[in-house]
């Protein structure tokens, strides 16, 4: 019974696998069915604008190059997800992998379908960000997450690198579409060149493992076997050489770009064959073999001309065939014995014939053994190399240690002798299918070149291919039977070489962690300039603004012109100066009422400034925001027990001389910071009426407002407007969410506990003597509430008329806000002045019975959605947003227009009266304010 | 004129850093309001012409007026200090009330 349910269960997770697979066949189908096409036109181009600003668009770009990075893209893709529907065990883990797999797979297409090399590099960051998580698809293991941070650090740090050289690579060439850098044969000759080349192959470097960033692809085994086949060895390391491959066209045939890739590509190669050899783990050992292919397709590149393309296409194939099929082989084994360890397995063609066979078959593709296609694939390169002798050299001795290599995989793993056969946990038939499929390529793809691989390369190649299994006897043949002879001369002599201890190099990895490390020093270093006082963060911004701002001014104080010419310049001296004086005494006053009234002081005076420029609506706005700014802060002083006040205050005329010395001098540095940079500002104003203040002027009589500021502020900025009103109220909401809320839950008995549960915990970490508030205050209010002490009747009376009186002068301010000072804004403040006194005068539980019809939050809504909808309206009947409608038709007494003017002063009316009454409600709530 | 401005912004500035370095959270705001103050003077010093009328359309006909633009700035820049001096009074508020205390430094040292 229950080896039927694990039967049952192992079936459907495999039906999955098989379905998604047949979904990739389709699309493999598909893209193969524009091979024809592209066989004869060349190139398929489809473009969409995105952010056109930036030269971003999503454009696709299908030519030969492409199809065929495609193709290798579905069609392994296909046969790995058939093989993962058997490989995990638990259907959450295949459903995880499935997503990230997918993913993974469309953003790989992307890449190798970009036509814009911004778009191409996003899928290139994509396809690190799914290989980081499928590395780290085990993240309880430790190997996994280190493995998959390097994988990612390195990549990324690559990618970075790759971005900054194709924006440079773009600007140079005037355009970020694939098709026209392509099509651009100056890019050799421009100076920013080896810039650019030096960046996109620093990118492509790090993507395809090649030396010295090779390391993170050993590091990165630690993903589930499909995905080490998949990612790191047929495709994403592959996205490094088809970049290459795309621009060698543009980039490709100087001294450097030949110097560099054969360098680093036959040294990555040597490395890559060598240190395969040392490996015990069956997969490190395959992460080695496929850096030591990638150097050699990476030297291919480095080619002149087009010398190296066809055997570089072909090594590309053949890799992706018989590596992905090693890697699935490896991965059954681990499946099957439990152990990827070399030491551990043998013999074991007896128990697996089938897998036997297949990595027999895979493993000679990748000694390159004739028929298969990996032999092709290495009389090409060689082919490729055979004027450059030193290549040709080491390209041999890489040869011969991929064939021990191979023979290691295959002899004795699977044929050689071992005295007790392993016991084998089941492996399920179907999971062969997928490594048999890729092997069978290998061998298909070798003995019908013609057929199967020719027509996949013909259309990137110009002449003709010179592709045959055999050739007669010839140098490339004879090197290759060379390479063979002396790798398995290697492998008879492998018991001598294995205990062999090689010098202890410096490795990448060591390079790696050292580097990590640092960087954590230096963050352990720049955290201990982080004291928690946010006066000190306060100074080093306020400061480091105030260096910059006088930097850039001091540049502009030539011929400081002073005048002083009228009688009203006097005046503002005067007022300028009463203005200073007030500040300078809200700082001296040790009461804080006092300090408050001559701040206010402070203001009016600013006001007054502005009424003498003149300036009368921002004089008026001014006024009224400066009263209920006072009016709020006496409020607000009330709320804080006087006695903490006191305490708080006289702590500042204890501060000792030092302290004050400190902040005179910072406070003294930051305002003459700011006073340069003013003082150039104002020198270096346009004296010249010809700004946009002028066309504003002309262009008001258009929408029917003869104030011009009243204009702007409600039509030329009327989106600022709206921004700022929904910030206005978004403010209020605040005072409401931080005073209201907490207070009202007071009430009930579970907050009251809760709320002094938090004091109680506050008190204890803090671990001092702070006191602990055990009856808050606002929990008797409702008992016996507090009568003001401005509640006397005058006041009372006053302010019962003093609110009808207020909505009236609203109403002119309203409806004549486009002839004369005033606008909705100042409407809404004069009205939440009004409010403003009920709650000074009555206090909270009197005010807000008093003003059940005044509702903040209805107000807000309602205003602002009457200032959106106000906004949208011409758009439904076919004009632009926000724009004027005037109904003049519509003939009102007393000189009054209609105009969609009027409805928006209206909404910021109703937002602002709301927000202003929420504050007021909210402030006024737990505490009734009291003389001071 | 416009040069005293600019001085007369500078000191507003210097003072209102100055009052918003205090220890006392209410000194410490009346800075902050201090410092809109400055700016709303730097806005209003660097306008692009002073005027002798009010910036009205029938008016610009007969005199120069003054400078629109620098006026619907400090407008909307009145507003917005305006929510965020709300906003602060009430944090200092409510956080005077729950830790009772107006002394900025006692406040260091409480996370959460």
């Amino acid at each position: 019974m229950v080896l039927a349910s694990v039967e049952q269960k192992s079936l459907s997770k495999a039906v999955y696998g098989w379905l998604l697979a047949g979904l990739v066949s389709i699309l493999f189908a598909w893209l193969l069915s524009y091979l024809p096409t592209i066989t004869n036109l060349g190139v398929i181009e489809l473009s969409l604008p995105w952010v056109p600003q930036l030269g971003l668009t999503l454009s696709l770009y299908l030519d030969g190059l492409s199809l065929l990075f495609g193709l290798v893209i579905l069609g392994i893709g296909a046969v790995i997800v058939v093989y993962a529907g058997y490989y995990f065990d638990e259907i959450a883990d295949l459903a995880r992998f499935y997503g990230l797999l997918m993913g993974f797979m469309g953003a790989m297409l992307a890449l190798v379908l970009a036509g814009n090399v911004l778009t191409l590099f996003i899928a290139w960051e994509l396809t690190s960000i799914l290989s980081f998580l499928l590395i780290s698809f085990y993240g309880t293991r430790t190997e996994a997450r280190n493995g998959a941070l390097q994988a990612l650090i390195i990549t990324g740090g690559g990618g970075l690198a790759l971005l900054v050289g194709l924006v440079l690579m773009g600007t140079a060439s005037g355009s970020m579409d694939l098709s026209q850098i392509i099509s651009n044969s100056s890019l050799r000759d421009h100076p920013w060149y080896s810039a650019f080349t030096l960046l996109i192959l620093i990118g492509c470097f790090s993507k395809s493992a090649q030396f010295p960033f090779h390391f993170w692809l050993p590091g990165a085994m630690s993903a589930p076997t499909p995905a080490s086949a998949y990612l790191h060895s047929a495709t994403m390391v592959k996205a490094g050489i088809y970049l290459l491959l795309r621009l060698a066209p543009t980039l490709g045939d100087t001294a450097f770009w030949q110097t560099a890739l054969m360098s680093i590509g036959l040294l990555t190669m040597l490395i890559g064959a060598a240190f395969a050899l040392r490996q015990r783990d069956l997969k490190a050992a395959l992460a080695y073999s496929t850096i030591s292919q990638l150097g050699a397709l990476v030297a291919l590149i480095g080619l002149p001309g087009e010398a190296g393309l066809e055997a570089a296409l072909v090594g590309i194939l053949a890799h992706a065939l018989y590596k992905a099929a090693l890697f699935l082989v490896v991965g059954a084994i681990d499946h099957s014995t439990g152990t990827r360890n070399l030491d551990e397995l043998g013999g074991l063609a007896r128990q697996l014939p089938g897998w036997a066979v297949v990595a027999t078959m895979a493993g000679l593709s990748m000694g390159g053994l004739p028929p298969l296609l990996g032999f092709v694939a290495k009389e090409s390169l060689l082919y490729a190399m055979l004027e450059n002798p030193l290549a040709l050299g080491i390209i041999v001795c890489s040869a011969a240690f991929t064939v021990t290599m191979a023979l290691i995989l295959v002899w004795d793993v699977f044929w050689g002798k071992r005295e007790e056969p392993h016991h084998l946990h089941e492996a399920s038939r179907g999971m062969l299918f997928a490594p048999a499929v890729l092997a069978g390529g290998s061998l298909l793809g070798g003995i019908q070149l013609q057929a199967f691989v020719a027509p996949l390369i013909t259309p990137m190649i110009m002449h003709d291919l010179h592709l045959t299994l055999f050739a007669g006897f010839n140098t490339p043949l004879a090197l290759s039977i060379v390479a063979i002879v002396g790798g398995v001369a290697i492998f008879a002599a492998r018991n001598t070489w294995r205990t062999w201890t090689l010098p202890a190099l410096p490795e990448g990895t060591q390079i790696y962690k050292s580097l990590v490390s640092g960087v954590e020093k230096i963050a352990d270093l720049a955290l201990r300039t982080q004291n928690g006082k946010l006066r000190y963060y306060l100074i080093v911004i306020l400061g480091s603004v105030a260096i910059l701002q006088a930097s850039a001014g001091l540049g502009h104080l030539d011929n400081v012109k002073f005048e002083f010419n009228s009688g009203t310049d006097i005046l503002r001296t005067l007022l300028l100066l009463l203005s200073l004086g007030a500040t300078l005494a809200s700082i001296l006053y040790r009461k804080h009422l006092l300090a408050a009234l001559a701040l206010g002081l402070s203001g009016y005076c600013v006001g007054g400034l502005f009424l003498l420029e003149p300036a009368p609506d921002v004089a008026l706005v001014q006024f009224m925001v400066e009263t209920v700014g006072t009016v709020l802060l006496i409020v607000m002083l009330s709320r804080i027990d006087a006695d903490e006040r006191e305490r708080a205050m006289n702590s500042l005329w204890k501060q000792s001389r030092a302290g004050l010395v400190r902040d005179i001098v910072i406070a003294t540095v930051i305002g003459v910071g700011v006073g340069i940079f003013a003082l150039s500002a104002v020198n270096h104003r346009q004296s010249v009426p010809e700004t946009i203040a002028t066309w504003h002027i002309e262009h008001s009589p258009d929408i029917g407002i003869n104030d011009v500021v009243g204009a702007i502020v409600t039509d030329f900025r009327g989106m600022d407007t709206i921004i700022e009103i929904t910030v206005f109220s978004v403010a209020a909401l605040g005072v409401l969410t931080i005073l209201a809320v907490p207070a009202r839950k007071l009430h009930s008995p579970a907050g009251r506990l809760r709320v002094l549960r938090r004091f109680e915990n506050a008190v204890l970490r803090r671990g001092t003597v702070l006191e602990v508030v055990h009856e808050p205050e606002a929990v008797h209010e409702d008992d016996k509430p507090l009568v003001s002490a401005f509640s006397t009747p005058l006041t009372r009376i006053m302010a019962r008329f003093m609110l009808p009186f207020a909505f009236l002068v609203a109403l002119t301010q309203l409806l004549y806000g486009g002839d004369a000072p005033g606008d909705g804004f100042t409407a809404g403040v004069i009205t939440g002045l009004g409010v403003t006194l009920f709650y000074v005068v009555f206090g909270y539980h009197e005010s807000h019975e008093r003003l059940r019809w005044l509702n903040p939050r209805w107000l807000i809504g309602g205003g602002l959605a009457l200032v959106i909808g106000n906004a949208i309206f011409p758009l439904l009947i076919g004009q632009s947003f926000l724009a004027h409608l005037s109904f003049d038709q519509i003939v009102l007494p007393a000189n009054l227009h209609l105009s969609s003017t009027l409805v928006y002063e209206t909404g910021i009316f109703l937002t602002v009266l709301g927000s202003i009454s929420m504050v007021m409600e909210a402030i006024a709530y737990p505490k009734e304010v009291e003389p001071l | 004129m416009n040069v005293l401005f600019a001085v007369a912004t500078g000191i507003m500035f210097g003072l209102g850093v100055f009052q918003l370095l205090r220890r006392d959270m209410v000194k410490s705001a009346m800075g902050f309001y201090i410092l809109f103050t400055a700016i709303n003077l730097l806005f209003f010093a660097v306008g692009a012409f002073n005027g002798r009328v009010p910036a009205y359309v029938q008016a610009a006909e007969t005199a120069q007026v003054s400078d629109p633009l620098v006026q619907a700035l400090i407008l909307t820049a009145i507003v917005i200090s305006f929510g965020t001096y709300a906003i602060l009074l009430g944090l200092i508020s409510s956080s005077a009330r729950r830790y009772r205390t107006a002394d900025l430094d006692t406040l260091d040292h409480l996370k959460g």
